[in-house]
């Protein structure tokens, strides 16, 4: 191990490798001193990537100076609670507020899930190559995962995790939430990780619970699970435990009363959803492809759907989630509340595109709880429609260290921007007044009528994506909205007063850019976020030209190569007068 | 196909509620029932959403072209344990049947399985077309975000697929872009079923 840490003792009480703060602890990639020649190929070729962003040595952690104290507004008390936590963080870490941009991915499933196939290891090796610093195991809740899965691939994880010390390898599960979609559910590593993840499936898995339907005593039973990983943390079972929902818009079962019931009932636990879904092959034409849906959005509304959606929901917009998509769509609305509500992207990698390996013949899942090991097959899955870990999804979160807590720290502060096909290699994005400022999920506390900039940094592309071309970034948007408060009706999913209120010309792909927008002189609480595109690809806002002139235009099934699609979505910040 | 303006209730419409959940499990039933109950052509066939606390599911709606053949349908009908309605006429638990029956029948809702003309919608064929053979009103098309409707010209790729739906009094086909400039029924044959369940 390269950390001059002792990784005698793997039994019960396993300890992670990565410290929770000390620098010491960084993985020699991300060490500056320690030198290329002392690096192996792979961890080399991590370094590069991160020379590409601008970002290492004493540019390493791009972010927020956090501002000082300030007055909460009533409308906006958990986005200073998250300025809170975030002040915290930067104090604890190393003093000058700066952060790790750590990507990752939360959506990943193995030969442990029922449509799956891969080790553990051949995902954990494939993330680390392509890039990624975390990601999360997140095989499908069911019976026989439960039973037998939870348990049997706890050990490969541990031994990725030693195997693989330059990336961060959490284990959780995807949830079955009653009564709505899938949502990645993970916990810190620890000696309680299995049994809690495992009593999390058995009392509250839809499908092991039978609670899959739409029906008010679901969802009485998903708060009750989000409540019970709240419990487990409080209770100090786990260090910590995160909720995100996967693939929210895909089927439409997903209501904007669950999701507002979710966030509201664990603020802390439930703290996103994909802003993108994974499987981003499936809409490569055939006959190299799928020539299916990107994301596999390809549904229509059910008696399970939420009345009110439209039929463009059930679609991906520049391969993300109609949710997201949508200036002054869910999210916004979301976001206008002025409470905090995050966006991922992720791999949801279960089969990938144009792989060779093919599921390992015998073995029984149900009585197993696993398939057999891959082996080589002989042809190339042009079917398959994912990518590995990192291959074209990543989720940025600023961390104050490389270490598990800091990972989900930084996700539940919202510190998160993500990227597709490497559009972009670093994004630096800072709300200031005076000499304070934040970046991605923070809360600037201003003096009524303050004028307030906005600052972006952007490290282009700099260098071959993972189809082996230098993405160019043509166009980043500034999106503002008016912080309206909680709504009466949580069935809201449109918030009139948020628009794309600044656009910049880019069409770059090599060094960095930096962009400055004023907000002007605020006197009512706002948040802004930002979203750059490769221009290939766009049309109208679903909202209008006033709002959204040049948005993602609807993916098309059956030809949507993500390729020629890019796009990066950062979180938001907010801007608080009082 | 011009469609003659066709007040509400001047064709009896019944509502069957057979327990379906999916919409694929209300197709193949209303395909069953054409032939079971003898359905004279001209039938047009929906299937309907019931989101309900009580009931979760499918029940499809049948309106007849004429009165001739509603006693015998209706016969055939009430020898089964399914729920049915007609008019103020109950069979079995029969509450999303008479649901089923009333947006039919008001053309407020529901998604046709069968309409006149539905046969010849396979294969590829212009919106002009589709239009001119169908009971199809209007289409419109999702993600066209500048609002422009579409060029009678353009080629829809049927995929022998195609679910017009009951708004304001018209049957509307949802169209979505398709590869090679053409269009799609946004409703696909088979959409990709939720993976984690089912090994």
């Amino acid at each position: 191990m390269s950390h001059g840490h002792s990784h005698g003792d793997h039994g019960h009480h396993h300890h992670h490798h990565h410290g929770d703060g000390d620098t010491s602890s960084l993985p020699p990639a991300l060490d500056t001193s320690v030198p290329d020649a002392e690096l192996t190929p792979s961890q080399l070729s991590r370094r590069g990537m991160l020379r590409r962003t601008g970002l290492l040595g004493a540019g390493l952690a791009a972010g927020g100076v956090l501002a000082g104290a300030g007055e909460a507004a009533a409308s906006a008390q958990q986005a200073a609670q998250q300025q809170a936590a975030q002040q915290q963080a930067a104090k604890s870490s190393k003093g000058n507020g700066r952060y790790l941009w750590l990507a990752g991915d939360h959506h990943i499933h193995t030969q442990y899930s029922s449509d799956a196939k891969y080790r553990v290891i051949d995902h954990v090796r494939q993330a680390n190559a392509h890039g990624l610093d975390w990601m999360v195991i997140t095989d499908h809740g069911s019976v026989a995962h439960a039973k037998i899965g939870v348990e049997k691939v706890n050990p490969d994880i541990v031994e990725a995790r030693e195997k693989t010390d330059d990336t961060l390898v959490f284990q959780g599960l995807e949830w079955n939430i009653p009564g709505a979609e899938h949502g990645t559910v993970f916990v810190h590593p620890g000696s309680n990780e299995v049994a809690v993840l495992k009593e999390f499936e058995n009392s509250f898995d839809g499908s092991v619970k039978n609670a899959s339907g739409n029906s008010p005593a679901n969802e009485a039973l998903a708060i009750a699970g989000v409540n019970f990983l709240a419990d487990q943390v409080r209770r100090r079972k786990v260090k910590d435990a995160l909720f995100l929902a996967n693939h929210p818009a895909r089927k439409g079962i997903d209501s904007p009363h669950e999701i507002r019931g979710w966030r509201d009932a664990q603020p802390s636990i439930a703290v996103g959803m994909e802003g993108a879904p994974g499987h981003q092959a499936g809409g490569i034409p055939k006959p190299n492809g799928p020539g299916g849906g990107r994301g596999i959005y390809d549904g229509s509304p059910s008696a399970d759907s939420f009345p009110g959606y439209p039929l463009e929901s059930y679609r991906t917009w520049g391969g993300f989630d109609w949710m997201t998509s949508t200036v002054g769509g869910l999210w916004d609305s979301l976001l206008a509340e002025g409470k905090p509500w995050w966006i991922t992207a992720n791999s949801d990698s279960h089969n990938v595109y144009a792989d060779t390996a093919v599921r390992g013949p015998g073995g029984d899942f149900n009585a197993n709880g696993r398939y057999e090991d891959p082996v080589y097959g002989t042809g190339i899955s042009l079917t398959d429609t994912d990518f590995w870990p990192g291959q074209y999804s990543r989720t940025h979160v600023g961390a104050s260290s490389f270490a598990y807590k800091a990972v989900m720290d930084g996700i539940r502060a919202g510190r998160v921007w993500v990227d597709h096909g490497g559009l972009i290699s670093g994004l630096d994005a800072r709300l200031s007044y005076g000499g304070r400022e934040v970046t991605l999920g923070g809360a600037l506390h201003v003096r009524r009528g303050a004028q307030v900039d906005l600052t972006i940094k952007i490290s282009l592309s700099n260098g071959p994506n993972w189809a082996q071309f230098q993405p160019t970034l043509a166009r980043v948007d500034v999106i503002q909205g008016d912080v309206t408060g909680p709504v009466t009706d949580k069935d809201t999913f449109a918030t009139p007063k948020t628009k794309v209120v600044k656009s910049f010309e880019v069409n770059k792909s090599t060094g960095t850019v930096r962009l400055t927008y004023s907000l002007g002189r605020l006197d009512k609480p706002v948040y802004v976020r930002l979203r750059g595109t490769d221009g290939n690809r766009s049309a109208v806002g679903i909202n209008g030209a006033a709002v959204d002139p040049v948005g993602p235009a609807m993916d098309v099934l059956g030809d949507a190569d993500p390729w020629k699609d890019l796009w990066f979505y950062s979180n938001p910040m907010w801007v608080l007068p009082a | 196909m011009t469609t003659p303006y066709d007040p509400s209730g001047v064709h009896p419409v019944i509502g069957v509620d057979a327990g379906t959940t999916t919409l694929r499990e209300a197709d193949h039933l209303i395909r069953d029932l054409t032939t079971t109950l003898g359905l004279p052509p001209g039938t047009v066939a929906c299937t309907h959403l019931i989101r309900t606390e009580g009931r979760r599911g499918t029940a499809v709606s049948f309106a007849l072209p004429e009165n001739g053949s509603v006693e015998e349908v209706w016969r055939r009908l009430t020898a089964t344990e399914m729920g049915a309605a007609l008019d103020d006429r109950r069979h079995g638990p029969a509450g999303a049947a008479a649901a089923a029956a009333a947006e039919h029948a008001a053309r407020r809702s529901g998604r046709a399985v069968l309409f006149p003309g539905s046969d010849q919608l396979t294969g590829t064929l212009t919106v002009a077309d589709l239009l001119q053979l169908s009971a199809v009103d209007r289409v419109i098309v999702v993600g066209a975000t500048s609002g422009d409707s579409p060029d009678p010209v353009i080629p829809v790729q049927t995929q022998d697929h195609v679910r017009p739906e009951w708004r304001e009094g018209q049957l509307v086909l949802a169209l979505v872009p398709a590869a090679g400039n053409t269009l799609a029924p946004f409703e696909v044959p088979n959409p990709t079923p939720c993976c984690a369940d089912h090994p």
